[in-house]
């Protein structure tokens, strides 16, 4: 067993405790805002390990610029990906995703959802239901 | 079976805990579980092609990293509209 397969090894090994810590996050901690803290070192720390890992086993070959190809992919995919989420989730949560306006239930808020457009669009749902 | 084949296993077993939010959670704290089992399967896909030395199944994890983007931009978006 050379060093390489050994860092290989240490790499993969950091990886899998990254991903299985994140799960448990993910699992114990309560509500949304909680839990999406633990999707970053799932979709961005774990991929860059083992694209490391793979690296450092095998070189400069196709594998390797594979697993960086998907890396970039990960990354640039990963903030849009959480901020979305996040934003649904005020969006459902309060009516509309910016400060100080109150959407949700209450009348007046709801027009967050006729006047923004595509902005504040999650409020349609509850304000229909709402001015109803 | 090389490291990489028992790292993709132990991943694998990451995915219990995100099911059990998944299928327990709210609707928010599902769609972040479904999004940390969809990372872990791009992670499992890699590992495997690389543990059973494979360069053409690196196309795998490639794509679904990047349908990954879309399809989760889509059913967020759709949740925030309509679910």
């Amino acid at each position: 067993m050379t060093a390489r397969h050994v860092t290989a090894d240490v790499l993969l090994a950091l990886a899998v405790l990254v991903v299985l810590a994140s799960c448990v996050g993910v699992l114990a901690m309560r509500g949304v805002y909680d839990k999406i803290h633990f999707l970053t070192p799932v979709s961005l720390v774990a991929p860059f390990l083992v694209a490391v890992a793979i690296s450092v086993q095998m070189g400069l070959r196709e594998n390797t610029s594979s697993s960086w190809l998907m890396l970039a992919f990960l990354v640039l995919s990963g903030p849009f990906l959480t901020h979305a989420t996040l934003r649904a989730a005020r969006i459902r949560e309060k009516g509309d995703w910016r400060p100080g306006t109150r959407a949700t239930g209450h009348g007046k808020g709801a027009d967050g959802g006729e006047n923004g457009g595509d902005q504040a669009g999650g409020g349609r749902a509850d304000a229909g239901k709402e001015s109803r | 079976m090389t490291a990489f084949g028992l790292a993709a296993i132990a991943m694998l077993a990451g995915i219990i805990p995100c099911g059990v939010v998944l299928c327990r959670g709210t609707l928010m704290e599902a769609v972040v579980a479904y999004e940390a089992i969809s990372s872990i399967i791009v992670i499992v896909l890699a590992l495997l092609a690389q543990g059973f030395q494979r360069p053409a199944e690196f196309e795998f994890p490639v794509i679904l990293a990047v349908l990954m983007l879309g399809s989760g931009l889509v059913y967020i978006r759709a949740l925030e509209r309509w679910l």
